[in-house]
């Protein structure tokens, strides 16, 4: 099975969001992922208002996380966005961003356990089981359950990067979320994944492996690199040493962008962003580069892809350059 | 100035590109904030049917794209080379 997925941060106005994923499901992606970010507008009004004017196409969060929001609610936003959208809601989980959680003074604890715990939560509620939950990190007595009934469950999808939450989305996930672009990367997490399966006595062919890159399409090559800089800019300045030097960046270049991040001097950390650094942390180009990169990303082993920000210079010719020129490499139209 | 009637004089084959062109104007507008959610409702409306080139679609269209950035409508059109409905709208 062969899967494509858009994402979209609520920075812009519902409607247009909307406009875009309409124009997504009408091209034959499969589903829509909605970040969500304190600072961005909500995550589940903006799933509500895409069901209502989609049909076809999966939905969900890409990704909440436990720290910000307890999973009993994450729960009870999912069921209910499945009564609005029934059988298309999906749930990506991450542990979340450290430098957003930072901003407002909570601190990433224990992240595999608290991630795995809030999965057992969440599928708990949706399921209305009985009796108390007691994890280390989360608990809830037997008075917790919904007064409503979620009928389905809801495909629980983990976003990870490292090495143990990669084993754990292979362990206990509907599918993983792996967060990153070049294919030695995402080779590595798909084998981490598998392994996490297997240990668990899984079929690793059970979990949806989505690459979730940071892509980029335009009609030339040197248009699409140009809106991925910002977003290269933030993902360098995030990654740990050894991602960095296995990509040939120098570590204190990556501090220095930081640096520049932190200090809000754009010039700087943009200017400091090299071709390398596209190369490691984003699918870009024109729609033969991108359907290049995507088959040889298939190759992996991945069952998904998901064209994450920035998308392109132009979001709807970006959507519909990727829809007519890239998706009929990979599948027929619905 | 009634925009249905306005609409009504645009030859058909035009209809599509320009409303492709309206809609990038109303995505890229930072004056679109000012879009009531009633207005973007009905231009969602007409997209998820694949019916904002239709006469309704077009006429919402091109009442919001003109409330919207006039500049820019104005562009649109003359480069479509309505020059009548260039006038209808300049004055």
């Amino acid at each position: 099975m062969t899967s494509f997925g858009i994402e979209f941060v609520p920075m812009e106005l519902f409607w247009r969001t909307t406009y875009y994923t309409i124009q997504a499901e009408r091209l034959g992606y499969d589903s829509i992922w909605i970040t969500d970010h304190f600072n961005n507008r909500n995550v589940y009004v903006s799933l509500t208002v895409i069901a209502n004017y989609t049909d076809r196409i999966k939905l969900g969060p890409g990704v909440t996380n436990p720290y910000l929001v307890h999973p009993t609610m994450t729960a009870q936003s999912v069921a209910s966005l499945n009564e609005v959208a029934p059988g298309r809601v999906i749930c990506g989980i991450g542990a979340g961003d450290k430098t957003t959680l930072e901003m407002v003074g909570v601190e990433m604890k224990a992240p595999l356990r608290t991630v795995r715990e809030a999965v057992e939560i969440i599928r708990r509620q949706i399921a209305r089981e009985k009796g108390n939950y007691d994890g280390k990190v989360f608990s809830t007595t037997a008075g917790a359950r919904f007064n409503f009934r979620a009928n389905e469950s809801i495909p629980i999808y983990i976003g990870a990067q490292g090495p143990q939450m990669l084993q754990l989305a292979g362990a206990i996930g509907d599918g993983a979320l792996i967060n990153a672009s070049h294919p030695d990367d995402i080779e590595r997490a798909v084998t981490l994944i598998r392994k996490g399966a297997e240990k668990k006595g899984r079929d690793p062919k059970e979990v949806d492996i989505a690459a979730y890159t940071s892509f980029s399409v335009a009609e030339t090559e040197k248009k699409a690199r140009k809106p991925v800089i910002p977003v290269v800019a933030y993902i360098v300045a995030g990654s740990p040493p050894f991602i960095l030097e296995k990509h040939g960046i120098p570590v204190e270049t990556a501090e220095s962008i930081r640096s520049a991040l932190a200090n809000r001097e754009w010039g700087a950390a943009f200017g400091a962003v090299n071709d390398t650094m596209i190369d490691a942390f984003a699918v870009c180009g024109s729609p033969e580069q991108c359907t290049e990169k995507i088959a040889s990303l298939f190759k992996t082993g991945i069952t998904h892809f998901v064209t994450g920000s920035p998308l392109g210079p132009n979001i709807r010719s970006s959507i519909n350059l990727f829809g007519f020129e890239v998706l009929p490499h990979f599948k027929e139209h619905p | 100035m009634e925009y249905r009637e306005l609409v009504r004089s645009i030859p058909k084959p035009m209809r599509d590109p320009l409303s492709v062109k309206f809609m990038d104007i109303l995505l890229e507008a930072k004056e679109s904030d000012a879009i009531p959610s009633s207005v973007a409702k009905t231009i969602l409306y007409y997209w998820q049917r694949d019916q904002l080139a239709s006469e309704a679609g077009l006429t919402t269209l091109f009442k919001t794209v003109v409330e919207a950035d006039p500049e820019r409508a104005i562009g649109v059109i003359d480069d479509f080379g309505l020059e009548e409905i260039k006038l209808a709208i300049s004055s």
